[in-house]
């Protein structure tokens, strides 16, 4: 959902970047990784009491006392995001999609419904075609890598996994925090679920993110040390014919540069 | 060639990360799986340390036990180590004070830190004194008077076995440690040339090292003739309170190894020799004849 | 009979004199049991191997309720120096000290009482004596030598004594150092006397012991436990969240007073656990449902089947998704390493490869 203000080429130095993420965008994801490095810093040495490092780094957010309120307002700021960017998503969604059918007077479920599956974040057969041609690619039995659109299957599992994350995470600490109100109607038992799921989900999701993640955007030998997408929003050509090779080519095809479309390297 | 430079850095830091992958798998494994403190469940198996052949008696059990109880937090040996201990099981008052343990003695490596247990009533004073002044210095092998005694005495550090200065925890009341001074008094000799030598030095370390380490392949005669080397300058009859503790001329020259006048006084007048004097259960030359067993202090009878 | 009376006099008497010949003794050290125990290395290895340190660290034993009792009148056997081996020093006996708020002699009996007619006392409720006799306390099993922990309230709390605090107590209460004794006490009892972690260490000694646990068909209380964020907190320094004692000592009650969850009176009975969790400073406000949360949760199937498949869930669910990426990574940095091996050569594949 790009929006037409940013251009899709820009070019720099003599090198073509490629847009990726608006301003918006970016900002979005710089609150989510400010919070999760705080909820993290400040929640993983209490899961892991017993580790060595627990008490140096509850120390360094700040003691016992004053970690889990960071705690608290970090995980307020990331459950308010996920709300903003929900309500933000179904807006955009409503306005560039529906709105336009029902102008046209084809507003049916069907339509809509086809509308939803053709947004760029969405799961689709392509994703699963490209799984198989990246394991293929992986244990040599092609030399051609999967050709990736907009939004890779790497990179949509990366969005999803805090959208489903979140959900699990964010209100059962919310609930935690709230207990001695929430057991007025909550059985006691839902807190121990809720115990589990929180602290369990929390692993998962920074595990994920500090190495898959990571590892994605800024170990890989040609981002080493720091991928600049998530700074500047654009993709240096080479990034993108590596990551987004079909992408690459509609786009130059687009802008009228396909003379100048490169081949696909690894 | 900055191109293959730049290749060769590029496979290196791939490898690099490809190692880093399969530590972050081993890493993330007790994360995963070992929940919580689960960890921590091993604890206080006692009964598990027994890993000896046949069956054992009750004594070695209880002996086991306590050993296994002790060796949760140490590792070396019994009696020695314990005293490295700041905590002792079932001890009521608090200790407070780590100690610096001798870690070079010769005799200790068989006899432990703790040897004194024969006479009742002073062993552990014996044991206090061990602490500070190392075995040989009272169990000597010596013709001459206590008071005319051959040696000079020197402070040796507990952990290296050289001289060290004299300790000064002694003069100054703020620093006092009473008798944890990470230092030990041993007899030594000087020669012409000035250079000292403790009678137990370097030499004998090694030689006994040798021979723990080759005893097992002797016959029994062998090893006693070997312990009678080892042990031919020292007695087992040692000396006495009194040759430190008496007002006229004592055997350790306390003013030379560092202790001040104020101390001097309490060792070698009011306190000590006066418990001494007025307690016969305190003279040494009976405990030996006693082997602890009754006193025969002359006021009980 | 006649040679132990004698035996008493020539004591007495050696004990005068030596008192008069040292001149050193305090009030609380009549015997000068310092000269000797304030050196470190005062040890032996008893008869049956056990280490045995007489050392007293006169620094921190002053830090305690017991500076104002002289060392004889625990250790009651020893009437001189050198002594034989002390005896088991007896916590109940009468010590010498007038209790303030009456005119008897202090006693630590009624809180043997209090325990004896406890989940830990030795007796069952017929007199009997229970099964594994040696699993159940003593004071010293659970007690070291007490230390005050005083508070300073002067302007804002923080540990320590309030010197301003103090100098107002020393107005009127001028000799010795009754008054610091005294602040010392009330402000070390207005919280708890011992570090919370330090209480769990104590309940753990036997209620972490695996084969303690199988004994008496309990449960790993200890780690479960430490599972809380109850527990989490104190080990980081805070003195807010429950300990052992908090919970389990019966209303009202002191806290050697803890019942088995079967008495109808025990806080851990269900139906008083919500008026335990709810208590003044805990869980005011919470509601009567607080008391369904699980606090001992061992994950154990049958007993906890919710937490029990909760857990296999987001264990695979975590192992699956990260071990299948590490698997992705280390291939992609394999394919990277060695680029130009391959099984299949397609001439469309060579095409590609080339650039």
């Amino acid at each position: 959902m790009a929006m037409p203000k940013y251009k899709k080429i820009c070019e720099r130095n003599g090198k073509r970047y490629f847009f990726r993420f608006s301003l918006h965008q970016r900002l979005q994801h710089v609150v989510v990784f400010t919070t999760v490095i705080t909820l993290s810093l400040t929640g993983f040495p209490l899961k892991y009491h017993d580790k060595a490092w627990a008490e140096p780094l509850i120390n360094f957010m700040g003691g016992i006392n004053v970690a889990p309120v960071l705690h608290h307002i970090a995980g307020s700021i990331l459950l308010g995001l996920f709300v903003y960017h929900t309500i933000y998503w179904i807006y955009l969604f409503y306005t560039r999609r529906v709105l336009p059918l029902k102008r046209e007077g084809r507003l049916t479920l069907g339509n809509v419904g086809r509308e939803f599956l053709n947004q760029p974040m969405i799961p689709n057969k392509k994703d699963f075609h490209d799984l198989i041609d990246m394991f293929k690619y992986l244990l040599y039995f092609t030399n051609r890598p999967p050709r990736y659109e907009r939004m890779s299957w790497k990179e949509k599992f990366d969005y999803y996994a805090p959208y489903w994350g979140i959900p699990v995470l964010g209100p059962a600490g919310f609930i935690l925090w709230w207990r001695d109100e929430f057991t007025h109607f909550l059985p006691g038992i839902v807190l121990n679920a809720l115990y589990i799921m929180h602290t369990d989900e929390a692993l998962l999701a920074a595990l994920f993110i500090f190495f898959v993640h990571w590892y994605n955007v800024h170990y890989a030998p040609e981002k080493f040390p720091l991928g600049t997408v998530f700074i500047t929003g654009y993709l240096s050509e080479d990034d993108m014919i590596h990551e987004h090779y079909a992408e690459y080519v509609k786009v130059m095809t687009e802008q009228g540069l396909q003379d100048e479309i490169k081949s696909q390297h690894h | 060639m900055l191109g293959r430079l730049k290749q060769l850095i590029g496979k290196l830091y791939v490898i690099a990360l490809m190692a880093y992958a399969i530590w972050f798998g081993y890493f993330i494994y007790p994360l995963i799986f070992a929940h919580g403190g689960h960890e921590e469940a091993a604890q206080h198996s006692i009964s598990t340390d027994l890993k000896m052949p046949g069956a054992l008696t009750a004594e070695e059990k209880a002996l086991h036990k306590i050993r296994a109880e002790q060796k949760a937090t140490e590792t070396t040996d019994l009696g020695y180590v314990v005293l490295k201990e700041q905590y002792v099981k079932g001890h009521f008052h608090h200790i407070g004070m780590t100690v610096e343990t001798d870690e070079t003695n010769v005799c200790i490596k068989c006899h432990g830190a703790v040897p004194h247990n024969k006479a009742k009533t002073i062993r552990a004073f014996l044991n206090m004194h061990a602490f500070y002044i190392a075995c040989e210095t009272c169990h000597i092998n010596t013709m001459a008077k206590p008071a005319q005694a051959p040696w000079t005495f020197r402070w040796y550090d507990k952990k290296t076995g050289q001289v060290v200065a004299n300790p000064p925890a002694l003069v100054s009341p703020d620093l006092e440690k009473y008798g944890n001074y990470g230092t030990k008094i041993a007899p030594g000799t000087q020669a012409d040339n000035g250079t000292f030598r403790f009678i137990n030095g370097e030499e004998e370390r090694v030689f006994l090292e040798r021979y723990l380490k080759t005893k097992d392949a002797m016959d029994s005669t062998e090893q006693a003739r070997m312990k009678r080397v080892m042990h031919n300058k020292v007695s087992e009859k040692p000396l006495l309170c009194e040759d430190c503790h008496n007002m006229e001329k004592s055997y350790l020259p306390f003013a030379e190894l560092g202790y001040p006048p104020r101390r001097i006084d309490r060792l070698e007048n009011t306190a000590v020799v006066g418990m001494i004097n007025k307690y016969r259960d305190f003279y040494l030359p009976r405990f030996f004849e006693l082997h602890g067993e009754q006193s025969q202090t002359p006021a009980r009878k | 009979m006649g040679k132990s009376y004698i035996k008493r006099h020539v004591v007495m008497l050696l004990s005068a004199l030596l008192l008069c010949g040292t001149g050193t003794a305090s009030a609380e050290d009549e015997l000068d049991c310092l000269l000797c125990h304030k050196y470190r290395g005062l040890s032996r290895i008893d008869e049956n191997g056990k280490f045995r340190l007489f050392y007293i660290n006169e620094v921190i034993f002053k830090e305690g309720p017991h500076v104002r009792i002289k060392c004889a009148d625990c250790h009651q056997d020893i009437k001189k120096i050198p002594h034989d081996p002390a005896k088991k020093v007896e916590c109940t006996t009468e010590c010498h000290l007038i209790e303030p708020s009456g005119q008897k002699n202090f006693s630590h009996k009624p809180v043997a009482d209090l325990l004896a007619k406890s989940v830990h006392g030795k007796l069952d409720a017929e007199g009997k004596p229970k099964k594994d006799q040696q699993d159940y306390p003593g004071c010293k099993d659970c007690h070291e030598e007490p230390l005050y922990r005083p508070l300073s309230f002067f302007k804002g709390k923080s540990s320590g004594v309030s010197e301003r605090g103090l100098a107002r107590c020393q107005t009127c209460h001028r000799t010795g150092d009754f008054a610091e004794s005294f602040y010392k006490h009330v402000t070390s009892r207005l919280r708890k006397m011992r570090d919370p972690k330090e209480i769990v260490g104590i309940c753990a000694k036997c209620h972490g012991d695996k084969e303690f646990q199988q004994r008496h068909k309990l449960d790993d209380v200890v780690t479960s436990y430490k599972e809380t964020y109850h527990y989490k907190a104190l080990l980081f320094g805070s003195q807010e969240t429950p300990d052992c004692t908090d919970c389990h000592v019966v209303k009202g009650e002191g806290v050697h007073f803890i019942e088995s969850k079967k008495s109808p009176t025990a806080a851990s009975n269900k139906k008083n656990i919500p008026t335990t969790c709810r208590t003044s400073e805990c869980h005011e406000k919470a509601g009567e449902k607080l008391a369904g949360y699980q606090v001992h949760v061992t994950y154990d199937k049958d007993k906890y089947p919710l937490q029990h498949y909760m857990l296999v869930f987001f264990t695979w669910l975590t192992a699956g998704v990260l071990y299948f990426f590490l698997t992705l990574i280390f291939l992609e940095l394999l394919r990277r390493l060695f680029p130009h091996y391959s099984f299949v050569k397609s001439p469309d594949d060579d095409r590609h490869s080339a650039g």
